[in-house]
Formats: structure tokens, C-alpha cells, sequence
């Protein structure tokens, strides 16, 4: 109808091109507060004994770029083996980030060392994927009423970090094809090119910390889709395999239910694989259950994050699409953190009985029960 | 950086068409529309997304 009357005029582009740089500054500002968030957000409270470190001091090629992040170092007074712990390997997998956090901020080593790198990658915080509408931030309420307030990422590094991506993605190591966008993707880069595109720098950066340290066990914590065959899971390589199903048998009794799967041989650039094959580490990663990044997801906000209730996934459960037992599962952030931090825990407790003298005796972490009866907030600091 | 450029020329050519049939557009309608292709094409052209 418009175009019958013919109303436009050089006064109305005039007026639309005002209109349009209103709403380009606005979505602009938006954009660019997931770069430079306020300091309120993402902040870290590490417990007393950790040493804050950057990865640069690994591997100098990360200093001042971007893909820079840091890593929290705590030892204890008896020796014994060295743990490292990554959370946001894949930014938009909260339970991981905030239960790397969670141990930050709680953990006590009496023997050994802990390395935590909570934010492994920093250009996957500062963007989410275009299309898929998550909230750029989540938070949680302390027991005193403050909030903590932590960035929601992508699966993979800012565009503006790291572009064009190639039609097919080829691991250097290896040679194995991938999809593009696996270029941008942390846990397909490992180990890592020391002169390689951005994401390949970072992970080269992580290889470095494990074999310069010496590190005895290595964990990656993730989450994956409701339907997404490997969920709720430990993931472990051929070396790791013994300690990981005795995990796996302790987290049952304590009435955890998780599934073990063996590392892919043939699946490349995983950290599991990666790094258990280029160094003398027991390569781990877990997975719990996210709904928010799931395909079959409905309304995509802070709440679906928090809670994972959502009704597409009722209906897609009443359906058998999924791999968890969907009504009776855990699918609260308090539950997914509490299965993070306790697997982390039992890994460790552990290591002593498949590594002589790489004991780590870590205390001050929250049960599983004790999450999810008392929710995140009430473990992390003020 | 050979290639940022080659991005960021097409980007800028991108906008100048645009710009321009948005003030030699008649219909109002082909104007809003205009004006929804230039958000993202200044929002890249920035590198802010």
C-alpha cells in the first residue's frame, strides 16, 4: 500500500537513516559491553593461596593478545602431583565455568597442587552465536543478597579475534578434516600450533602449562545438549581409563548417575585425546546436561539457563529423543555445578591409587548434596 | 590484514548502494527495509559484530 502512495521522499531516508544509527548505537553498545563488561562482571574472588598467573607465562606468544587468560595456581604444604582444571573451554557451557569458579574460590590444598583456568577462552566470552538469542549474562544471589553476575559466551572464538574461517577446517597435527568453524573451537585445536590462528596459539599455550608443569590430571569441564548422545559423562583417554571408572563407581553410590566413554581414537583435536597422546597426563573431560544449548530449546533466557526446565524438551522426552531420563533428571545450574565440582573432586581424591606420590589432597569443596540443597550462590564469595 | 580490508571495501561499497537507493527510493516501505539492511552492514563495517 505504501508503494501506491509513494510517500517516501528525501525528508523520510533522512529521517530512516537518523532511525537507523539510533538503533545501530544501541545495538553497538550492546555488543561491545560483552567486550568490556563492567567490573562487576566475570570477577574472581580466588581462595587465599592462589597465585594469579597468566597462560603468556607459558607460552610468551599469548601475551597481550586476547586469547591471554588467566590461571590461578594453589600449593600445597605437603608435595605431591599437580591437577589443572578448565572451565569455558566452550563459553556457552555455564555449569563448567561456574564450577571451575566455584573450586576458586572454596578450594584448600593440603597436598600436591591445583591450576585453575576458569575463562580457557577469553574470545568465546566476549560474543554470543547471531540467531541463537541466549542473554548475554546469568547471575546468582549470595547468601548476604549481592549478586555475582558471569558473561554467557559461544562454543567458539569472537569472529572479530579470528576470521575468515576456511570452508574446511584441516588439524594441523593430524590432518583430519572438520567442519570451517572448528578452526575457532578450542577443544578441536589441541595441542595447538605455536604460530597457528588464535584459537591453535591458545591451545598450543595449554599444552605448554601441562608439560612445563609436569601436570599428573588434567580436566576439562563441559555440558552438552539433552540430546546429544554423550551427556552427563566422563570422557576419558586410554590412560585415564582405570581411575575415571573408579570415579565412575563412586559417583553411582553416591547416587550420581554418569556415563563413561572412552576417548575416540580417531576423533582429533580433543583435549582427551591431545593432550593424553602428547604428554604423560591422564586426559579427563566431563559433561553435564544444558538445555540452553540445545537445539529443541523454546523461550532462550536467563531462567532456562538456571533451571533447564523447558517445555520443548518435555515434549521432545515424552517423544524418547533424549539421552537422560528427562522428568527425574538434575537439570538445576545447582546440580550440573554440584556434579562438576564433586567428579573433579573424587578424580583427584583418586589419583594417588593409578599414580604413586601424585597425591592431591584437596579440601573446602561443596558435595554434590550440599549444591544442590544450598544452590551456587551459596559458594560462591561475596 | 589483506583480507580485512578486501572486507571492509566490500562492506563500505555495500553501504554506499544501499545509502543510495535508500534517498532515491520512492515507496516507504523499500525505505524501512533499506535502513534494516543498513544496521548490520555499519555494525560490521565497524567490526563490532
Amino acid at each position: 500500500m505504501f508503494e501506491k502512495r509513494y510517500l517516501g521522499n528525501r525528508l523520510t531516508a533522512g529521517l530512516m537513516l537518523l532511525a537507523v544509527a539510533a538503533v545501530a548505537a544501541i545495538a553497538g553498545s550492546s555488543y561491545l559491553q560483552m567486550r568490556n563488561p563492567p567490573p562487576e562482571v566475570d570477577r574472581l574472588v580466588p581462595h587465599a593461596g592462589f597465585e594469579r598467573r597468566m597462560l603468556s607465562d607459558w607460552f610468551d606468544g599469548l601475551r597481550d593478545t586476547p586469547a591471554d587468560t588467566p590461571v590461578f595456581v594453589q600449593v600445597g604444604e605437603e608435595p605431591g602431583g599437580t591437577v589443572l582444571v578448565l572451565g569455558g573451554t566452550h563459553a556457552n557451557e555455564p555449569a563448567g565455568v561456574i564450577a571451575a569458579v566455584v573450586m576458586l574460590e572454596r578450594a584448600q590444598v593440603q597436598r600436591g597442587r591445583l591450576i585453575i583456568a576458569p575463562y580457557a577462552n577469553m574470545m568465546a566470552r566476549t560474543h554470543t552465536f547471531p540467531q541463537d538469542a541466549h542473554p548475554q549474562t546469568f547471575s546468582f544471589e549470595t547468601p548476604s543478597g549481592a549478586r555475582r553476575t558471569f558473561r554467557y559466551g559461544a562454543r567458539t572464538t569472537n569472529p572479530v579475534n579470528e576470521w575468515p574461517n576456511p570452508d574446511i577446517y584441516i588439524h594441523p597435527a593430524s590432518g583430519q578434516t572438520m567442519a570451517g568453524v572448528e578452526r575457532s573451537n578450542l577443544n578441536r585445536a589441541h595441542p595447538g600450533v605455536a604460530d597457528g590462528g588464535a584459537t591453535e596459539r591458545l591451545a598450543y599455550g595449554f599444552m605448554q602449562l601441562i608439560l612445563q608443569e609436569d601436570v599428573d590430571l588434567a580436566i576439562d569441564l563441559h555440558e552438552a545438549s539433552p540430546e546429544y548422545p554423550v551427556v552427563d559423562a566422563i570422557v576419558a583417554h586410554e590412560r585415564a581409563m582405570e581411575l575415571a571408572a573408579m570415579v565412575t563407581m563412586e559417583l553411582e553410590f553416591e547416587g550420581v548417575p554418569i556415563r563413561l566413554e572412552p576417548s575416540p581414537e580417531n576423533l582429533r583435536g580433543l583435549n582427551h585425546r591431545e593432550w593424553g597422546d602428547n604428554s604423560n597426563v591422564l586426559a579427563i573431560l566431563t559433561e553435564t546436561c544444558n538445555a540452553s544449548a540445545g537445539r529443541f530449546r523454546g523461550r532462550t533466557d536467563e531462567a532456562l539457563i538456571l533451571s533447564g526446565e523447558d517445555k520443548a524438551y518435555d515434549k521432545a522426552a515424552g517423544l524418547g529423543r533424549l539421552y537422560v531420563p528427562w522428568e527425574s533428571w538434575d537439570k538445576r545450574i545447582a546440580e550440573r555445578v554440584g556434579r562438576h565440582v564433586t567428579t573433579v573432586w573424587m578424580l583427584t581424591e583418586n589419583l594417588e591409587y593409578v599414580r604413586e606420590d601424585a597425591g592431591v589432597t584437596v579440601t573446602g569443596l561443596p558435595t554434590f548434596a550440599e549444591m544442590s540443597e544450598q544452590g551456587v550462590g551459596a559458594f560462591l564469595s561475596e | 590484514m589483506m583480507l580485512t580490508w578486501v572486507y571492509w571495501t566490500i562492506t563500505v561499497m555495500f553501504i554506499v548502494l544501499v545509502l543510495r537507493n535508500l534517498f532515491r527510493e520512492k515507496s516507504l516501505r523499500e525505505q524501512f527495509v533499506a535502513g534494516m539492511v543498513l544496521v548490520p552492514l555499519i555494525l560490521r563495517a565497524l567490526m563490532i559484530k
